[in-house]
């Protein structure tokens, strides 16, 4: 294991750059859409791609908030989250003007599909954040289909399925709540195996891990899964570029490696080829938000 | 704009009095400028060298440097707390045949120093790391980790004035590199453990590490991190890592290097009032990239207001003991 030549990400396209507040929208079951003016993400960020926000000028909280991009709009990016904790309120309180440091891109992002290929996306909870832009530029690149499952709790905790679309043709939103309020009563991922057999090109997945360990065995199950399946992951992180090492996920040994192996969520990551996870051992953490 | 002691010597004669920025840390290693930059809080700088002008920083200390490769402690690793952070890495690095026989060369490239710092188990494993490390281009000195609380017996060596001599000692026989010693907060007398070290034949010492610290989690009934504590960095420590500069200052005649919750360049001037010679920036660096050499700018600016020629001269003397 080396720690620079394995640089997954291009740090080189990184920049911190001061935003300017456009907008924080509430949405239904507490969401919030907060768009910033950063020229330089918005022209460069890619989908799964994330940006570090800066929550406080002083010491509280002291660490940055990984946030996926959203959705770029002219020279504007927005970032979809819910309330958890101090960083996340105080992102929720910023008001059209005021000023948020971004750095970013960061991280690895989604593969686009083939022109004429489609894709599925699968989404839990506030894990639809990457998938507008990722829908929308996945449908620019010329694919001739995308589906997108969304799950969420309740029906109120649901992503709006037009903003998923955002206008795009070609994408189509499946709903699922777990107390079955709005769409499949149960689970995202007991929807999947029924839209694997419209035959996706590729399948790209959001959520808690949890989710997407489920999602893992699900494919493993699967008679012709999609030649290509990615998810987008967490882990509580420190720097969001490299250095800090703290964004550890377990990911498969090669060979009869003795020592576990990690991959880092922010510089490997978020997006991971599912194969290359260790879901057993992921499953196994506490959850990401304990940290 | 930044003044830098080179341009700071060739003014005219007859400018205003130059300011000297330069830190010796002995056996040829002088720092350009008293602003660095902490072990574990940079890499090994190829990350930082994309987003700002690493050339500008006084030193880059490098991320904890063992024998071997290692992979670093299962997840969770951080865990934020009030104005801080714990950490629970575990040492992760590629061993130092990687940073002697790869790294180095780029370190050799840059104009910025890098002192490469050394981890390790036992006595035996510090002096082959430092051997490996001897006469490599572009490793321009060695900082001795005898205090993280990471591994197991990561803080063996830190915590006892009489352990933490016998590994300096084979270490200073092992390298004629500049050779600074990072202390341990968790110990009961760090200003024993510096006088022990320097008269082992320490250059300098660099205080402090990170505190043992612990966050609890109601929701799990249990540490956040898996190992149940980590070291905690950040603002939080800062009065704490002044106080202990101040007492490793009054202990020992080598230059210290202060380190504990520095982001602004008052949080720096405050250490050297306290008695550093030189400062690392550490967790600030995570939230903040460029905050080293925002407090490299505030210093400059600070000194040239307040006409400084050294920043020696804003140390503190302390009472006389007794009063």
């Amino acid at each position: 294991m080396t720690l620079a030549t394995s640089l997954q990400s291009d740090l080189g396209r990184a920049r911190d750059e001061r935003g300017e507040v456009v907008s924080v929208e509430r949405l239904e079951g507490g969401i919030v859409e907060l768009t910033v003016r950063v020229p330089h993400l918005a022209a460069d960020a890619r989908p799964g791609e994330f940006a570090q926000l800066r929550c406080a000028a002083g010491i509280v909280p002291l660490l940055r908030r990984p946030m996926s991009v959203a959705w770029i709009e002219d020279d504007c990016c927005s970032f979809v989250f819910e309330v958890v904790g101090e960083g996340t309120a105080r992102l929720a309180a910023l008001r059209g003007g005021d000023r948020l440091d971004v750095l970013g891109p960061l991280g690895a992002g989604f593969t686009l599909p083939r022109a004429g290929g489609t894709l599925l996306c699968v989404s839990g909870g506030l894990g639809c954040a990457p998938f507008p832009l990722l829908a929308s530029r996945a449908v620019a690149a010329g694919a001739r289909r995308v589906v997108v499952l969304s799950g969420a709790a309740t029906a109120a905790r649901l992503y709006p399925a037009a903003r998923f679309a955002r206008g795009a043709a070609r994408v189509e939103v499946r709903e699922a709540t777990d107390d079955g309020s709005r769409g499949h009563y149960g689970r995202v991922t007991e929807m999947v195996l029924d839209a694997l057999a419209e035959a996706p090109d590729v399948l790209a997945a959001c959520g808690p891990n949890p989710m997407l360990a489920t999602l893992a065995g699900v494919l493993e199950r699967a008679a012709d899964p999609p030649r290509l399946c990615e998810a987008s992951l967490e882990a509580p992180m420190g720097c969001g570029f490299g250095t800090c090492l703290g964004c550890a996920l377990p990911v498969r040994a090669d060979g009869a490696a003795a020592e576990p192996a990690w991959a880092l969520c922010c510089r490997d990551g978020p997006v991971m080829a599912m194969e290359r996870v260790d879901w057993a051992a992921l499953r196994a953490l506490p959850p990401a938000s304990v940290a | 704009m930044t003044i830098e002691a080179t341009d700071a010597l060739t003014l005219p004669a007859g400018a205003e009095p130059a300011l000297d920025l330069r830190v010796d840390l002995g056996r040829a290693l002088v720092l350009p400028n008293p602003i660095g930059v902490a072990s574990g809080t940079f890499g090994y700088g190829f990350e930082f060298a994309h987003l700002i002008d690493i050339h500008r920083l006084g030193c880059i200390w490098t991320k904890g440097t063992t024998l071997h490769p290692r992979a670093g402690n299962a997840p969770p690793r951080v865990a934020e707390t009030a104005g801080g952070m714990l950490n629970s890495i575990g040492l992760q690095n590629p061993g130092v045949e990687h940073v002697a026989a790869s790294y180095a060369a780029r370190f050799a490239a840059w104009r910025v120093p890098v002192v490469v710092n050394v981890a390790a188990g036992d006595v035996a494993e510090y002096v082959a790391v430092v051997r490996r490390l001897e006469g490599v281009a572009g490793v321009a000195g060695i900082e001795l980790n005898i205090s993280c609380p990471n591994i197991a017996h990561g803080l063996d060596f830190g915590r006892e004035p009489a352990a933490a001599a016998r590994v300096v000692e084979a270490v200073r026989a092992a390298t004629s590199l500049s050779l600074t010693v990072k202390l341990s907060p968790n110990v009961t007398d760090i200003a024993a453990v510096a006088a022990a070290v320097e008269s082992a034949g320490a250059d300098a010492v660099s205080a402090v590490n990170t505190y043992v610290g612990m966050k609890v989690h109601l929701g799990i009934r249990g540490p956040v991190l898996p190992r149940g504590t980590g070291g905690l960095s950040g603002p939080a420590i800062k009065p704490l890592a002044l106080a202990a500069v101040a007492a490793v200052r009054a202990a020992v005649r080598i230059p210290v290097v202060g380190v504990g919750g520095i982001r602004s360049a008052e949080d720096a001037l405050e250490f050297f009032v306290a008695g550093a010679a030189a400062v690392q920036v550490g967790t600030a660096s995570f939230a903040d990239p460029g905050a080293a050499l925002a407090v490299l700018d505030g210093v400059v600016a600070y000194a040239r207001r307040e006409g400084l020629q050294r920043l020696t001269e804003l140390r503190w003397s302390p009472p006389p003991a007794g009063d």
